[in-house]
């Protein structure tokens, strides 16, 4: 391999010199953009619109320290200081659904995470093309199929007198239990669904990656002898292994996310104690039309614990895996 | 390679048992598809009460009929389709020559740039400040301002970046060695590589747009240039205001149940067909192209 | 040109002939005027000027309005918050029309009037609006519930007619078929419930029966007005009551402690649904087509409906409403009613150069003309004058379409708009079991007054937002909690009433206190 400057390492390179440096005098400068200025043109039409519109508005999350009157408008609001924040931290519900959120969110990790590397994997296994083709088009359907039909099909799966949940335990000779009033089932419940919704769909990125595997390297593996199972953990992991860590540091600054909408509908006051999030709180406190200020300081703290968590994420990962999203 | 001749008998097996467990699971996904087509062709009662499981009860097509006879309907799934097909080009017209920008170790400030990226995915503006930022910039209540509006998602962009990177860098040498530039790099060694990345971010884009709703209800005034998604709301909040309130309609063949599960029914069929087409690009050897590492 | 329903269409070739009744005497206006209007709710989204009833009215008054709605596409499934989000955007985006009607306006005109955002309306009623004048001076309970905390009022309200909405209902049928009597009391009812669970009044071998079910659990919850508790004062679930001038919370009293005890008696024994609190909507339609439900607690107008639907499918069905049975003192109380006073109706924005024009054509509807245009459409197309009252047309009565749907089309009933709701209009296509159950009702004089709300200057909205939904959230969770078992309600109960206290209840209840003294004179 000749280390041409224009060679793309399969992953980032730790960088030999600082990047925000700046270039040593004007010359290297002028020189670099008249060698490298189409790289440039390419960049600026995402720079520009992320500027326009996402960065122009977010003069909108200081509206987390002011008292916002829409009418008076963000500038000629007062400022209050932290006082939203007081307001929600000294609320021991508030902190109860943090615990919830990061509870919900840590078992939707940990056992939602693997599942769809798991189902590429499996896909990736299935020889039969048409049976390929239709599992991977029908297990991507649930994603389309709106929050309160897929409660609603929960709802009756683990009904005490028709669901097939109860009915099936039945057989073991075991009592009908009332799923959804049990706060210690709301989370296996609450969890289990949202995986099954998305796993086929979060999958996909998983098989693009898969498919992206050079063939010569399984071609030389069955030519030493290498079985199935030998050439997945060797071959087929290790190379989605930057898609991975990717989705997996994206996923711990989701960390605060819990599908609100899904939550709604299966939960009820008696699993509040289990299954009240951030953003049901809120919600419930009927603080989510017109209280921009309130909502935008709940917004902000869960914004900055993501990205914080991201932050030191991105960094052991850059450190350890040479991968990283910036 | 996929000759069955050369597994050995535990191959035989892990691949049977493989196939076994996917088809079990694929079964579980199809219920809520078969349950919505099945209440959808149900009638108004027996859907609202609940009896519809596998198949339909008592079976009708006046959903349909009620759902199809209506001209917003249509209006609003070919507005689905203008702002699909329009955002998801947008969208890669944006996030790809982006994207493979990011991925150039050569750029500078590359860190901070894909720190900027990153950055949105965590931290927005809020909806009034989103809202008066379209408005001053003229985008209320028009195609073009939904189109270009949410082209850029901070996620796929660095989705699309890590494939690019991905790509070994002995592809591209043949074409530097020939004096390409970097449009014609990425346009003739990266784009055609980088097929199931692109496949993938366009299916994103095809899926938000084809589901999203929210900003749809908020930046158009228009009835008439709402998407199906927003359709969808209107006559659910329509219909179950009509059952709450009307002793007549206890009896009428359809509810608020079955023309959702029509509405979702008509939705969904179009999604169902894109997939299989852009699924072709996720299969195995696509990075052949004649160069071997 | 916007696109019609079919309906609307139909009916707006023949809506023309309005100005024909118009003989200048409503006229407000020498030059025509035209108004600009944010009109939103879930029904018509935005402002028709080819409704008919427009057309009339602005045949009548001269003054035209304009269509100006921000937000027209927001819907929302839960509670309609949709509607106040438009109103934010509309608000945020600095142009608001000159009249704004919309669901969900009380608590929104009532913040942003008091800045300036909306004109306060008393003393344009006072020297322009004899006929609002003369509604709020006969009723002035509504003039009260509808001001903001400074005392003024920014808002025309929909008025609700009709005092009726849900009703006890039972089996009758079953009754006769176990030879038992209307239960008369909560003992009698509770023994009719048992005799449900056990008789097998379905005849089908099966002790399959439920005899008390709820689309909406917490109307199970409202049975503790048998024991003399109470569930809520007003038509929202959870809400305050006024017991003799004093604000009270409804789960924070012995009689709510006596009936949660036995309604966990009754859940534990089989008399309620053990399902109830996920059944939820469908609950009505399944119990009573698979002849399985024996009682439940819900409107008068579309449960009676099932009487007729439901005639075939079960036999001899009869669901009717019964009167409420006596509590253990001997009081026979119907806690729920429809609300005098919605938060929805219109107001007018502080850049409109035409105040008084504006409070004389909200006065036009309550008008004998104008109110009559807003709850029958139009006369000779939609109603006609039989002894000198509105009957509607035999093609509205005998159409496909529900009546109410009808007039929403031609723009009649429209509740962003202030007007007064004519009981008449509904009961001319009232169920005849409905009739028949409101009669009964109203021969018993059941219904009880409601609490129609506060409105809070800052610091008390501070005082209630800081403790009031947690205490909520805390008491429904202990609710749940007694019925489904899990905690015994005799047990925790000094612990419960210690526990609201030091989360606040006292503080939230002194601020609904002042704030209802301030509003409704003490």
């Amino acid at each position: 391999m000749t280390m041409s400057p224009h060679n793309a390492p399969i992953v980032e390179p730790v960088p030999v010199e600082d990047p925000y440096a700046p270039p040593k005098g004007m010359d290297r400068v002028v020189d670099h953009l008249k060698r490298e200025w189409q790289l440039y043109v390419m960049l600026l039409p995402l720079i520009i619109w992320l500027l326009l519109f996402l960065y122009k508005p977010m003069y909108g999350l200081q509206v987390a320290f002011k008292d916002y009157s829409i009418f008076k408008g963000v500038a000629n609001s007062p400022w209050i200081g932290f006082e939203h924040f007081e307001t929600l931290f000294g609320n021991d519900q508030f902190i109860r659904a943090i615990r919830n959120t990061v509870i919900i969110s840590f078992w939707t990790l940990v056992i939602g995470f693997p599942v769809p590397i798991l189902l590429a994997l499996m896909f990736n296994e299935i020889l039969n093309a048409t049976y390929k083709k239709w599992s991977q088009t029908i297990v991507y359907l649930p994603h389309f199929i709106s929050s309160v039909i897929i409660a609603g099909i929960v709802i009756t799966a683990f009904s005490p007198s028709a669901g097939i949940v109860n009915t099936f335990l039945g057989w073991f000779g075991v009592e009908p239990i009332y799923f959804l009033t049990k706060a210690e089932w709301f989370r296996p419940i609450f969890v289990g669904t949202g995986i099954w919704q998305e796993a086929g769909f979060q999958s996909i990125v998983y098989l693009a990656a898969i498919a992206g595997v050079s063939p010569t390297l399984y071609e030389s593996a069955v030519v030493d002898g290498a079985s199935r199972w030998q050439m997945m953990w060797k071959i087929t992991i290790p190379s989605i292994m930057t898609t991975i860590i990717i989705m997996l540091i994206i996923r711990i600054g989701n960390i605060l996310e819990v599908s609100f909408e899904m939550i709604i509908l299966l939960y009820q006051p008696a699993t509040y104690e289990t299954a009240d999030v951030v953003n049901t709180f809120i919600y419930r406190q009927g603080l989510q039309a017109g209280q921009y200020d309130f909502a935008a300081a709940a917004g902000l703290f869960n914004a900055v614990i993501a990205f914080v968590l991201v932050i030191s994420a991105n960094a052991l990962s850059r450190r350890y895996s040479r991968t990283s999203l910036w | 390679m996929t000759n069955m001749n050369l597994y050995s008998r535990n191959d035989k097996m892990f691949v049977y048992l493989n196939m076994f467990l996917v088809g079990v699971f694929t079964l579980s996904t199809l219920y809520p598809f078969i349950y919505i087509a099945a209440l959808s062709f149900s009638s108004g009662f027996e859907a609202r009460a609940g009896n519809v499981v596998l198949t339909p009860v008592d079976a009708t097509i006046a959903a349909y009929k009620q759902v199809l006879s209506e001209p917003a309907f249509w209006r609003s799934y070919l507005n689905t389709f203008i702002y699909t097909i329009g955002g998801t080009l947008m969208s890669l017209a944006f996030i790809i020559p982006g994207a493979y920008a990011l991925s150039r170790p050569q750029l500078y400030g590359r860190r901070f740039w894909n720190l900027m990226v990153a950055f949105t995915m965590w931290f927005n503006a809020g909806l009034i400040p989103f809202f008066l930022n379209m408005r001053d910039l003229g985008l209320l209540d028009s195609y073009f301002g939904i189109i270009i509006g949410f082209a850029v998602n901070g996620f796929n962009v660095i989705l699309m970046r890590n494939f690019f990177e991905g790509v070994p860098s002995s592809f591209e040498e043949a074409a530097r060695m020939d004096g390409a530039n970097e449009f014609q790099v990425l346009w003739k060694v990266y784009m055609p590589l980088a097929k199931p990345a692109i496949a993938t971010i366009a299916l994103f884009c095809i899926v938000s747009r084809w589901n999203g709703f929210f900003w749809a209800m908020v930046l158009l005034q228009d009835q008439e240039k709402v998407p199906l998604q927003v359709y969808l709301r209107h006559t659910i909040a329509k219909l179950s205001d009509d059952q709450e309130f009307s002793v007549t309609l206890i009896d009428a063949p359809y509810s608020v149940e079955t023309v959702t599960a029509a509405i979702i029914v008509c939705s969904i069929i179009p999604v169902l067909l894109v997939y299989p087409f852009l699924q072709k690009y996720f299969n195995k050897g696509i990075m052949l192209g004649g160069v071997k590492e | 040109m916007r696109k019609l329903s079919l309906l609307s269409g139909l009916l707006l070739t023949t809506g023309l002939a309005a100005p024909a009744l118009s003989d200048g005497h409503l006229q407000i206006v020498d030059e025509p005027l035209t108004l600009t209007i944010q009109m939103n709710h879930k029904r018509y989204p935005t402002y028709q000027e080819d409704w008919p009833v427009e057309q009339a009215a602005r045949a009548m008054t001269g003054i035209s309005l304009q269509d100006a709605t921000v937000g027209a596409n927001i819907t929302s499934d839960q509670e309609n918050t949709g509607k106040t989000e438009a109103l934010n955007l509309m608000l945020a985006s600095g142009a608001i029309p000159d009249i704004v009607g919309s669901s969900r306006l009380k608590d929104f005109v009532n913040q942003f009037g008091p800045e300036g955002a909306f004109i306060p309306l008393n003393d344009l009623i006072d020297e322009h609006a004899p006929n609002l004048k003369a509604f709020f001076e006969s009723r002035p309970e509504i003039a009260n519930a509808i001001s903001a905390a400074d005392g003024n009022m920014y808002y025309i309200p929909y008025l609700p007619d009709g005092k009726y909405g849900r009703a006890f209902f039972i089996r009758y049928d079953w009754l006769d078929k176990l030879g038992l009597e209307v239960p008369q009391t909560v003992q009698e009812y509770e023994d009719v419930l048992v005799a449900f669970r056990d008789g097998d009044p379905n005849g089908n071998g099966l002790k399959d029966e439920i005899p008390y079910f709820a689309r909406q659990w917490p109307e199970m919850i409202r049975l503790v007005t048998l024991w003399d508790g109470r569930s809520s004062g007003s038509d929202t679930y959870h809400d305050f009551y006024v017991d003799d001038g004093q604000l009270k919370h409804p789960y924070a009293g012995e009689g709510y402690r006596e009936g949660i005890k036995n309604l966990a008696r009754w859940y534990e024994m089989g008399l309620i649904d053990a399902e109830v609190f996920t059944r939820g909507s469908s609950s009505r339609d399944y119990l009573l087509s698979e002849n399985l439900g024996g009682a439940t607690h819900d409107w008068f107008a579309s449960t009676s409906g099932y009487n007729t639907s439901l005639a075939d499918k079960v036999d001899g069905f009869a669901f009717k409403a019964f009167a409420p049975p006596a509590s253990i003192s001997g009081v026979r109380m119907e806690e729920h009613r429809r609300i005098p006073i919605k938060p929805d109706g219109w107001a007018i924005g502080h850049t409109n150069e035409h105040p008084v024009e504006t409070i004389k054509y909200f006065d036009f509807w309550f008008t004998e003309e104008g109110r009559r245009l807003a709850n029958f459409g139009v006369e000779g197309e939609h109603y006609t004058m039989v002894d000198g009252a509105p009957v509607f047309t035999d093609e509205v009565l005998n159409s496909d379409q529900p009546v109410n749907n009808q007039l929403y089309g031609i723009g009649a009933q429209l509740q962003a708009r202030g007007y007064f709701q004519d009981y008449e209009y509904e009961k001319q296509w009232s169920n005849k079991f409905a009739l028949e159950g409101i009669a009964l009702y109203d021969e018993g004089d059941y219904l009880i007054d409601q609490f129609l709300g506060v409105a809070f200057n800052t610091d008390e909205q501070k005082v209630y937002d800081k403790s009031w939904g947690s205490i909520r959230d805390y008491m429904l969770e202990r609710q749940q909690a007694w019925i489904l078992g899990t905690g015994d309600v005799e047990a925790d109960w000094d612990d419960y009433m210690a526990t609201l206290n030091q989360m606040g209840l006292q503080d939230v209840l002194g601020v609904m206190q002042s704030a209802y003294e301030r509003q409704y004179g003490g």
